[in-house]
């Protein structure tokens, strides 16, 4: 169940017995787990393009957790992080979900607990990527029409009929009807709801 | 320097101002006595010397008037027995010469004026003559100022008065009185007014020189003096209120970090304690889940289970540790008798704006009037008083402010010393009484629970004991008992 692909979860904490005891417990549950004794190795050598979730200790020496997150946060890393605290106050809560982090957590943490927000936590990544992915996927092929076609999806998706584009553009509805028989074929689209749920967002944000 | 100026200079500049000004005030009053006594006084001479010299108008308007018979006794020369002051009288008659022809001139005035007239002789010896103009017989008395004087009804003591008295006629002065010696300096009265005597118009010049030692030298030291010490006392004063305010101060900021130095330290012993029991969770829960599987992963599990163990070991040395720092072998041996009256007495004394704040007033039943000496770390029993009564007057915090009521007491039972604190708050419900001296364990919000625990602890490391009771009708009563001093002395010598 644990291949190559299954999500990878970071686990950085000074304490070996604490890294080895929850990456055991993580590896239960068919997560694969990486763990890190040094804050600033994991923030030099970490796969930043795996699927997966980071669980950080707050209290560190050299770089604190939260210092960590903000760092993370700020270098654009999408893993969600998993804040872990033996004495949490509600300060440091507070700033640490200010700071992003998906979850905030109380050591000893309990099983259910953590792996729960863990498998969240990994879901919601895997969810996130998928829709980058598509994102980009949809903009490779939106790249590949010609001016021409992206006026006719333009006027597709505020919702005109072929006529009343023909009429706008001075063609004729038959050479309407071929553009948009081709960029239904360029957009890998089989109906218009399809491609108004996929295009629409784009080509309102090219304009 | 500065801080001398700093500290002192403002009370020096104020003992100096208000002397200053005391000084010059009593110096005016004094100089405004004296102008007043001189002008008086001036007024009296003056008044004194016109009277004198009017008589001599009068005598001599009598003579005149007299037209004594030819050839009949010169009664007039029985004058100078009665008035000392007139030395001799002359007389012409119609037709006849003057002994002394100088009078002539005079007498022709007389006649013209109508009233007697002077003849200054001798003016600043104090003679002079006065003629009068008359017919049949013209008459001249030869007088002299110095017997002249009423010395009787005089306002000053010729010898010691300062004041120069002088009579002044045509630039010739008789010094009627010396005075003292006109010094340079200091003030200067001065009183003049002509005789009321048209015949004699001498004018009557009164001086007075006060001198700087003049001043109530003595009453402006005694002011300035008193200046010093009232100024001096509410320095004192202050200092002592400063000296209170900043030892308060430092005993609630001692508080304080003794809190913060409490919160360090259980926030190192939590994560301390966090990591391992961490990974005796993590541990025990994978092996437990890694047993669910089919098959069991047992390998992994029992290492798991290990791993757990060891950290439960691990756990235990960090308790085991901290045990070590916290308790002190070496207390023992500081037990030394101590009054309990006297540590109660400290206490209170720490504590009084505590109970001035919340308006308590402790009522003290001392059963024995002799003190009660026990055998105790002195530093140790006053913590344990001191969070006894911070806890009661904590609890009083929920009663109305008039109904609050701390009852202190102090005796003796079965060998040992005993003091107890009661309070009529809320008092402690069933569950909580068994626990009041666990470690962490509190009734209040925001409470550390460790004040009632630590006292047991020293309580119990002292050979004594902390129970906890209810309290009639209601409330909490907690009562310290230690051994005696007199007891364990001679326990120590079997």
């Amino acid at each position: 169940m644990s291949g190559p692909l299954s999500p990878l979860i970071h686990l950085i904490d000074d304490d070996l017995a604490v890294r080895e005891s929850l990456a055991l417990l993580i590896g239960t549950v068919g997560l694969r787990t990486q763990t890190w004794g040094d804050p600033q190795a994991f923030l030099d050598q970490f796969d930043r393009a795996s699927i997966g979730a980071i669980v950080l200790d707050v209290r560190m020496p050299g770089i604190g957790g939260l210092a960590l997150l903000d760092a993370l946060v700020g270098q654009g890393v999408d893993q969600p992080v998993i804040m872990l605290t033996g004495h949490g106050t509600v300060e440091m809560c507070r700033r640490a979900f200010k700071a992003g982090a998906a979850e905030f957590l109380e050591k000893p943490v309990d099983d259910e607990q953590l792996l729960e927000a863990l498998q969240q936590a990994v879901r919601r990544h895997v969810d996130s990527r998928e829709r980058t992915q598509a994102d980009q996927a949809a903009r490779e092929r939106y790249q590949q029409l010609s001016e021409r076609e992206r006026e006719v999806l333009g006027f597709i998706v505020a919702g005109l009929t072929n006529k009343e584009i023909a009429r706008a553009l001075a063609l004729s509805p038959r050479t309407v009807e071929t553009h948009r028989a081709n960029l239904f074929a360029k957009l890998e689209c089989d109906s218009l709801a399809q491609l108004i749920r996929r295009y629409a967002g784009l080509v309102e944000a090219t304009g | 320097m500065r801080q001398w100026l700093r500290t002192q200079g403002g009370w020096w500049l104020a003992w100096l101002l208000v002397s200053g000004a005391g000084a010059v005030w009593l110096a005016r009053g004094e100089l405004r006595q004296l102008r007043e006594d001189f002008e008086v006084n001036g007024r009296i001479a003056h008044r004194l010397m016109s009277q004198q010299v009017v008589q001599y108008d009068a005598v001599l308007a009598t003579l005149a008037l007299l037209e004594p018979a030819p050839g009949a006794a010169r009664s007039e020369r029985r004058l100078p027995s009665v008035y000392p002051s007139i030395l001799d009288v002359e007389r012409r008659e119609a037709g006849g010469s003057w002994p002394d022809p100088s009078l002539a001139p005079a007498e022709a005035r007389s006649r013209q004026l109508q009233r007697p007239e002077f003849v200054a002789d001798d003016f600043a010896s104090g003679r002079y003559r006065l003629v009068i103009g008359a017919l049949p017989i013209s008459y001249a008395l030869a007088i002299d100022l110095a017997t002249a004087v009423p010395w009787r009804d005089w306002p000053m003591d010729p010898k010691t008065s300062p004041v120069r008295v002088t009579l002044e006629y045509a630039g010739q002065r008789f010094v009627v009185q010396p005075g003292a010696a006109a010094a340079e300096g200091g003030w200067h009265f001065d009183f003049r007014k002509v005789l009321a005597s048209d015949s004699q118009a001498f004018e009557l010049v009164a001086e007075q020189r006060v001198p700087w030692t003049g001043l109530p030298w003595t009453a402006m030291a005694a002011w300035s003096l008193a200046m010093a010490a009232a100024l001096g006392g509410a320095y004192a004063l202050r200092r002592q209120r400063i000296a209170r305010r900043r030892a308060e101060e430092l005993l609630r900021l001692g508080q304080v970090a003794r809190l913060n130095a409490l919160g360090e330290l259980a926030a190192g012993m939590a994560h301390e304690l966090n990591q391992p029991l961490t990974a005796v969770l993590a541990n025990t829960q994978a092996a437990q889940r890694l047993l669910a599987e089919e098959p069991p992963e047992l390998a992994t599990a029992r290492s798991a289970m290990k791993q757990a163990a060891e950290q439960a070991r691990r756990a235990a040395d960090v308790v085991g540790r901290l045990r070590r720092v916290i308790e002190r072998p070496d207390r023992q041996a500081e037990l030394r008798p101590v009054a309990l009256q006297e540590v109660l007495r400290s206490a209170l004394h720490l504590l009084a704006p505590e109970m001035a704040r919340r308006t308590v007033t402790p009522s003290i039943d001392d059963a024995t009037a002799a003190p009660v000496w026990v055998l105790a770390e002195p530093v140790a029993l006053e913590q344990i008083v001191h969070n006894l009564l911070m806890n009661a007057l904590q609890a009083l915090e929920e009663v109305p402010a008039g109904e609050r009521r701390l009852q202190l007491s102090i005796g003796m039972q079965a060998g040992r010393g005993l003091l107890a604190v009661s309070d009529n708050g809320a008092g402690l419900s069933p569950e909580a009484l068994p626990r009041v001296f666990e470690p962490f364990f509190s009734t209040r919000e925001g409470g550390l629970g460790l004040g009632l625990s630590l006292s047991e602890t020293l309580a119990s490391g002292m050979g004594g004991a902390l129970e906890a009771a209810h309290a009639e009708p209601r409330g909490a009563r907690f009562t310290l008992r230690l051994p005696l001093a007199g007891t364990s002395a001679q326990e120590m010598h079997r």
